[in-house]
């Protein structure tokens, strides 16, 4: 197990696509998951549920990040019941495509309010806790879009993949003087709700392109997360670990 | 206030900033008897001389040991002992008229 007895992690997002692939995963590697949700209640007790009989430990906590009175709740919550926090991945992230010239200012808002804004207040909350602490490990999910531009239609997307990839950095040089890790896991194009609704020619045409010739699993994903959480990782902080199958040729 | 009600409210004031006088020199690695900071001694400058630096220790020592989660807070709050108190327990403050 990578995860030491009484470890705590906390998932943003984790009921589905990439978050519950990891929520899984450090579940598996002796972590107990606390597993964040805004809306999917029925999937995030469905997955503590999953965890439970598969011999781990979970809990499924309601909040929503871009709220701070929420988050801030979640974070009472987690004090409360645990009084620690060894593990955040903020995985809460959501698409809003449309082509810049059509794009609404809620589209491009609810994008950073989501992706960027739910990064730094479950990343504030969770360095309060493991800055007291002197140690814990902070792996934000971002793109390989916000390095390369991704595709056309994402512009507020790749804007907030991009600010968390820059802010994840800066917190990563202000947080290793306190024993406290943070990292970025940029995925590729990853076979998830996400990815499902883009048009079929769309996610065909790119695929197609992929140097390793498909999408990525989600667990292919979690791995990374995991690696980057544990003590593997001890020396790791301020990086970008991008997992995109080769990028597009 | 009554008599008691005086004498309660001074052993809470004192109580709270021996706590929080513990806190700093434990939290921040001074190494002094928590006594020797006198309640309206300032915290920074030509008093104790911490730094801003140690105020981010103090903002996350203070939540983990009152509860109270302060943000952005204007920093004449940390001018002293006795301020810092007040900050974490309004009850402490003067009543008014008082």
């Amino acid at each position: 197990m990578l995860f030491a007895d009484g470890s705590v992690a906390l998932v943003t997002g984790g009921s589905r696509g990439i978050g519950r692939a990891v929520a899984l995963d450090l579940a598996r590697e002796g972590a107990h998951v606390l597993v964040n949700y805004a809306r999917s209640e029925q999937d995030a007790k469905e997955l503590v549920s999953q965890i439970s009989q598969a011999g781990g430990s979970a809990t499924a906590l309601h909040a929503d990040v871009t709220d701070e009175a929420s988050v801030r709740d979640m974070f009472r919550a987690l004090r409360s019941e645990h009084g620690r926090l060894d593990v955040l991945v903020t995985s809460a992230g959501i698409t809003r495509d449309r082509h810049l010239v059509a794009m609404s200012l809620s589209q491009f808002q609810e994008t950073m309010d989501v992706n960027v804004q739910g990064t730094f207040l479950t990343c504030r909350e969770a360095m309060r806790i493991m800055q007291h602490q002197r140690r814990g490990a902070i792996v934000t999910l971002s793109s390989a879009s916000g390095l390369d531009g991704g595709f056309p239609g994402q512009t507020n997307y790749v804007a907030s993949k991009g600010a968390i990839i820059a802010f994840t950095k800066a917190l990563a040089y202000e947080a290793a003087p306190h024993g406290v890790r943070a990292n970025v896991v940029a995925p590729g194009f990853v076979a998830t709700d996400m990815t499902r609704v883009l048009p079929s020619q769309i996610r065909k045409q790119y695929e197609s392109r992929i140097r390793l010739g498909r999408m990525a699993r989600p667990e292919e994903i979690a791995g990374l997360v995991t690696f980057l959480a544990s003590e593997k990782a001890s020396y790791v902080t301020g990086e970008v670990l991008v997992a995109n199958g080769g990028g597009l040729g | 206030m009554t008599l008691d009600e005086i004498r309660a409210r001074a052993a809470a004031r004192r109580d709270a900033c021996a706590q929080i006088k513990k806190m700093i020199v434990t939290r921040l690695d001074i190494p002094i008897d928590p006594e020797w900071i006198t309640d309206d001694q300032p915290l920074f400058g030509r008093g104790l001389e911490l730094d801003s630096l140690d105020v981010l220790e103090l903002y996350v020592a203070i939540e983990a040991e009152f509860g109270v989660a302060l943000y952005d807070s204007d920093l004449a709050i940390f001018g002293s002992v006795s301020r810092l108190a007040e900050t974490i327990n309004p009850d402490l403050l003067p009543a008014a008229g008082s």
